[in-house]
């Protein structure tokens, strides 16, 4: 591979990703002035540009490797640095590229708000981490962003502060997230201690240390240290935890559903590129550490993951439900790609994914939007996201129909567009890998033609009912179509989701030149058939699975009980925020609250005892001392006195009783002398 | 430069407090004023050495390393046949100190802010704090022992009566619960510090010594004295040495605290006014930390070595166990109380693991905490000062009344549950990662406790974000009713002027740690090969 001839690029892209923090910084100084947005627009405009410099530079061309020390902690220095390879560019790049349109669809969506300058900053130092977090040379720099990721949607998620769903589910979120930051912190402990540096070059290049070390015997060995090998698995699930958290999947995907609390601008963007691609794309980096083990759980998990959300999805009524729910299942694709080896595929599909769930969430965002000010014209109280509230806005809306349809046509793996492409790379590779595997393994690809069923029915209803179905009030007809600063970011992503953004040939997934960029070295053979059986039957499923949505919804020929077990399960999601809570939440507020009372009864209350008997033995020891100890000295005194007080009467100045004592004596010696001769 | 510079930085304080006494009590503003000034001067002075600090003063066990040292003969008396008694006033810092004395300075200057709408018996107060911060930067400074415990115990004073005469209600009881617990275990330090008087002689002279290097080196210890490190003496039943350590291990550790020695400390905090509590967190929790690793490790490293386990433990069990009783708490100032436990446990955790990392990890941390806790105390004060209320269930919604100050908090619980770009997350991280790599690098510490450590960190994240959520967000809704949102004023530019300089370090240790670990790092090898032999 060429050589890129410059050696500033670190620098330019150290601009690209502090750019949006400096907008941040700005916004933050200027407080409530700076409500117009021009300044985070600027930032990430400026971001973009220089990210598209940076990937036109890199890509097809070796990493460029950049970094300065941090600091050393006892010998071990640490460091700032950017990796920039064809993985890290192309997330460098994507990130602003879906930031921008949110960044002035907001401009419209937000107007007004109060809170309008905050927003911005939020905004601008989630893309910040995003980016830091996408290009960081080290794990421990990426631990960093990854928590830094968290906290700005930590932020933006608990945006409108006053509402109490929001704030319990910015801390949800948070909390979730914290748990899989731990098995990331984990993951790098152990790393560390095993290879003694945190460097991903160094750890996981085809030579790198990772690739190098083996295991024998049971041990996990590599240069100088080693370690039972079940910490060769552990260390995987550590950052496979990390990654399910980040990126919700099963079971702490939890958060995602929640988090729609958060304005729908930011919800296009925690789901489309700068939150929940966090955990996919750390398992491509480190993909090497992997071992047959936790590749196995990955692509379980995924595979469980796609066919749980796609099913939540299918019931829901909150327009933003369904989408975030669509998203989980999505996610799970690409986990499961990864864990069936194929994390070309998965990064293919989070690139493709991106565009057409950011716009996605838009287009809801503009229909929720449309009736937030329907409400608010006609007085009227229809709760802005149920679907159930909708139906015919196509003639009324017609070019975020237009983008919406396009959109949904993309998740639904329609041909030409980009999701065509992506999944069917995903099914395609998930097909050859099931080849290989033993046992029932070879049933999880099957399980993900499924998922792709579900998804293309659970999109065709949620536009089939927004758009159109016959409208569920007469006033439905007064909506209006939203003004330009939505809908041209809309535009942009919509052209984004067809096709020839990544292939020339529409059906040809091998020749995307984003697969091309990031083939891994060990694949499992091809199977010829497949490359043309599985957009074939994936795309027969999609359109039955379409045409089924359309008679139920549209037709009106709806065929279930909505009170079944099954239909109950869905709409419930299951029922696991309920079991968590009973399972999780419960236990351990009752166990803290159980210390707290043994700290207060059990543990003081020792300590007050002692106190206590302390004092208990100070006043036996008074007591001791008044009756006992001075009772005797007393008691002496008292017998010297009365003694005393006796003897006294003998001291009368009379001779006679004097003369009579000394008779008296005299007679008693006498007496005795007496006896004793006797 | 002044070779006298830290027997200045020491009793400057002293000199302030004399003349305190002497002016007459009606100067009520002039107290504040001299002690603001004194602290300012403390802090410039620490701030110059620590500017001027070498990275290679590695200090530890070798008096040559020392910087900024003075050694005198203090007391010297032939005690006949006992053999002459040799107490120095022997002072220095290395890069186990160095922090803590900028610490202490930059905590006392914040104490003193906080104190200045005090309004009951100025003179008297101002002149104990200015005893106790002299005592604290002795406490740091010392390398004699007996000098040590003299400037050790002169600490207890000044704080019983800041917490028994400006506490709360329950003053009393906090105060003498304090003083018994932390003289429990002094007292017992004071017989260990005679037993290694009479172990150790100076290699020098041959009279026995109370100066802390010479306990450091196995060679000086008689043959067949208590301590020694060949005789291998039993005291009850228990190896000679392995008692001292205890013993001087739980004087410390009850400074820290740990688990199940730490109840004195919420009440002290609750009871405490907001600048003690401020100080009692900020620097007096670090000199157990401190104590345990100069003393108990310094002198007793086979011992340290021996016990790591347990410490290690010990540790565990005080980060999860404060966490979770921080989880049941209404009392917002016991909720930090308990917080400081638990985050306190780190330090040990990280000490005990006997790597680099994570004993510099530990050092961080408790830097770290020196500050932030100082920070949440303030800030608990702020609202206390308002609405003489603590009660977590008795606010609502305050982000809507106080914006300023909900920041302010946001940012000190983010920044304690170790949100990184803030310092606790480096510590935390490194104590973690230290204690992981125990095991691999001398099997002192098994993983699976770095793995429970690592818990005490989400449940840090749950406990204050939960009070975040109950306290500042939703609609607002206090139990005061009106009366409350007409005294719940944002926080004023003083309160905003002491709370920055505690989040700047935050932040900026957070960003760049290597302002305090290039100072820490010989130090904290030089204490590990000592421990590990290595």
């Amino acid at each position: 591979m060429p050589q890129p001839s410059v050696t500033y690029l670190p620098f330019v892209a150290l601009a690209a990703v502090l750019l949006p923090f400096a907008g941040s910084l700005l916004s933050a100084i200027a407080g409530r002035r700076s409500q117009s947005g021009a300044i985070a627009i600027t930032a990430i405009a400026g971001s973009l540009l220089t990210a598209a410099y940076v990937f036109a530079q890199v890509w097809g061309n070796a990493p460029v490797h950049g970094q300065w020390q941090w600091f050393v902690i006892g010998e071990t220095p640490f460091h700032v640095g950017l990796l920039l390879d064809n993985q890290s560019v192309l997330m460098l790049l994507l990130v602003p590229l879906i930031a921008l349109p949110v960044h002035l669809y907001s401009v419209a969506y937000m107007k007004g708000d109060p809170g309008i300058h905050r927003y911005w900053m939020y905004l601008g130092l989630f893309c910040f981490a995003m980016m830091a977090l996408v290009v960081a040379d080290n794990l421990f720099l990426l631990y960093v962003c990854w928590e830094l990721v968290g906290f700005a949607s930590y932020l933006l998620i608990g945006f409108w502060f006053t509402r109490d769903t929001a704030v319990q589910a910015n801390k949800k979120a948070f909390i979730v997230n914290r748990i899989g930051d731990i098995g990331l912190l984990i993951g790098i402990a152990i790393l560390y201690a095993q290879f003694g540096t945190l460097d991903i070059r160094t750890l996981f290049d085809p030579h790198g240390l990772v690739a190098a070390s083996v295991v024998a015997d049971g041990q996990w060995i590599a240069s100088g240290r080693s370690m039972p090998a079940i910490w060769l698995t552990l260390s995987g699930l550590a950052f496979l935890l990390g990654a399910i958290a980040k990126s919700a999947q099963f079971p702490l995907h939890v958060w995602l559903p929640d988090a729609m609390e958060g304005p729908t601008a930011v919800s296009s963007l925690i789901h489309a590129a700068t939150m929940v691609a966090a955990g996919v794309f750390l398992l491509a980096r480190i993909f090497p550490l992997f071992n047959g083990t936790a590749l196995m759980v990955m692509a379980c998990i995924g595979v469980f993951t796609a066919c749980m959300a796609a099913y939540f999805a299918l019931t829901q009524y909150d327009i933003k439900k369904i989408l975030a729910f669509s998203t989980i299942s999505q996610l799970g694709f690409m986990v499961a790609g990864i864990g069936m080896g194929a994390y070309h595929a998965a990064l293919f599909h989070l690139a493709t994914h991106a565009f057409f769930k950011c716009l996605l969430f838009l287009a809801a965002g503009a229909v929720i939007h449309e009736m937030q000010h329907l409400n608010k014209q006609y007085g009227l109280e229809i709760d802005p996201q149920d679907i159930r509230g909708m139906g015919g806005l196509r003639r009324q809306m017609p070019l975020t129909f237009t983008v919406m349809a396009i959109a949904a046509l993309a998740l639904g793996g329609f041909p030409l567009t980009g999701g065509f492409l992506s999944k069917d790379a995903l099914l395609v590779h998930a097909l050859e890998w099931g080849a290989i595997q033993p046992g029932l393994l070879r049933l999880l690809p099957y399980f993900l033609f499924a998922a792709a069923g579900l998804t293309a029915f659970y999109i065709a209803r949620l536009i089939f009912k927004v758009f159109v179905a016959p409208p569920a009030i007469d006033r439905l007809t007064q909506i209006h179509e939203v003004g330009k600063w939505m809908l041209v970011p809309m535009l942009f992503l919509a052209a984004c989701s067809l096709f020839l953004v990544f292939s020339l040939h529409p059906f040809d997934v091998g020749r995307a030149w984003l697969t091309q960029g990031m083939v891994p070295d060990t694949l499992p053979p091809t199977l010829p058939a497949a490359h043309t059986l599985v957009p074939v039957t994936a795309t027969l499923i999609a359109l039955l699975m379409a045409w089924l949505a359309w008679k139920w919804y549209v037709k009106g020929a709806y065929p279930l009980r909505t009170t079944g077990l099954l239909y109950k399960l869905s709409l419930n999601q299951g029922y696991l925020d309920k079991l968590y809570d009973l399972a999780v939440i419960s236990p351990v507020l009752r166990l803290s609250h159980v210390l707290r009372e043994a700290d207060r009864y059990l543990v003081d209350g020792t300590i007050d005892g002692l106190g206590r008997l302390g004092r208990l033995l100070a006043a036996l020891a008074g007591w001791m001392d008044q009756y006992v100890v001075d009772g005797t000295v007393r008691l002496i005194g008292k017998i010297a006195y009365g003694l005393g007080n006796v003897l006294r009467r003998t001291q009368t100045g009379r001779v006679q009783y004097y003369l009579f004592t000394m008779f008296f004596i005299v007679l008693i010696v006498l007496l005795y002398q007496m006896i004793i001769h006797a | 430069m002044n070779p006298h510079l830290l027997s200045i930085l020491i009793f400057l304080p002293l000199l302030a407090a004399v003349v305190m006494l002497l002016i007459p009590t009606v100067q009520k503003a002039a107290y504040k004023y001299i002690a603001l000034v004194t602290g300012g001067l403390q802090l410039l002075l620490s701030g110059y050495m620590y500017y001027r600090f070498h990275p290679k003063g590695a200090g530890i066990t070798e008096e040559r390393l020392y910087q900024f040292k003075e050694h005198l003969p203090w007391i010297r008396l032939d005690m006949g046949g006992m053999g002459r008694l040799e107490i120095d006033y022997f002072i220095g810092v290395d890069g186990l100190s160095m922090p803590f004395l900028f610490l202490t300075a930059l905590i006392m200057i914040i104490a003193i802010g906080a104190s200045w709408n005090m309004q009951k018996q100025l003179k008297g107060y101002f002149v104990l704090l200015m005893i106790l911060n002299m005592a604290v930067m002795g406490v740091f400074s010392a390398l004699d022992f007996f000098l040590f415990y003299v400037f050790y115990e002169l600490m207890l004073l000044p704080l019983y009566f800041l917490i028994g005469i400006w506490g709360g209600a329950r003053r009393e009881y906090a105060a003498i619960k304090f003083f018994l617990y932390t003289l429990f275990g002094s007292v017992f330090m004071l017989l260990v510090i005679v037993g290694l008087y009479f172990s150790v002689t100076n290699p020098e002279t041959g009279a026995h010594t109370f100066n802390m290097l010479h306990m450091m080196d196995p060679g000086n210890y008689a043959p067949n004295s208590l301590f020694s490190w060949l005789a291998e003496n039993q005291l009850f039943g228990v190896p000679a040495r392995l008692l001292a350590f205890i013993v001087l291990f739980v004087a410390f550790a009850i400074k820290v605290p740990i688990v199940p020695l730490h109840t004195w400390l919420p009440d002290a905090h609750v009871e405490a006014p907001t600048p003690i509590s401020i100080i009692l967190a900020g620097i007096l929790l670090k000199i157990g930390g401190y104590g345990i690793l100069r003393i108990c490790f310094g002198i007793f490293p086979d011992m340290a070595l021996q016990s790591a386990w347990w410490l290690g433990l010990i540790g565990v069990v005080s980060i999860l166990y404060g966490a979770f009783v921080a989880l049941a708490q209404r009392d917002l100032k016991r909720m930090i109380a308990y917080s400081s436990v638990s985050h306190m446990g780190f330090v040990l955790l990280g000490a005990a693991s006997l790597t680099a990392e994570g004993l510099a990890g530990g050092i961080f941390q408790m830097i770290s905490h020196g500050f932030l806790s100082a920070a949440l105390f303030f800030l608990v004060g702020v609202l206390y000062d308002r609405v003489h209320d603590r009660d977590i269930y008795h606010f609502r919604g305050l982000a809507s009344t106080m914006p300023r100050y909900t920041a302010l908090v946001a940012m000190t619980f983010f920044a304690s549950l170790g949100l990184p770009g803030f310092s606790a997350f480096i510590g935390e991280a490194f104590v973690i990662i230290g204690t992981f790599n125990s095991e691999s690098a001398h099997g002192v510490l098994p993983r699976w406790m770095a793995i429970a450590g690592s818990v005490g960190i989400l449940l840090s994240a749950a406990y204050f974000l939960w009070t975040l959520q109950r306290m500042f967000f939703g609609q607002p809704r206090f139990k005061g009713g009106q009366e409350w949102l007409a005294v719940l004023k944002d926080t004023s530019t003083r309160e905003t002027l002491i709370m920055l300089p505690m989040l700047m370090l935050a932040l900026t240790l957070g960003i760049y740690p290597a302002f305090a670990l290039e100072k820490i790092n010989a130090s904290v090898l030089a204490l590990v090969s000592l421990v590990t032999g290595g």
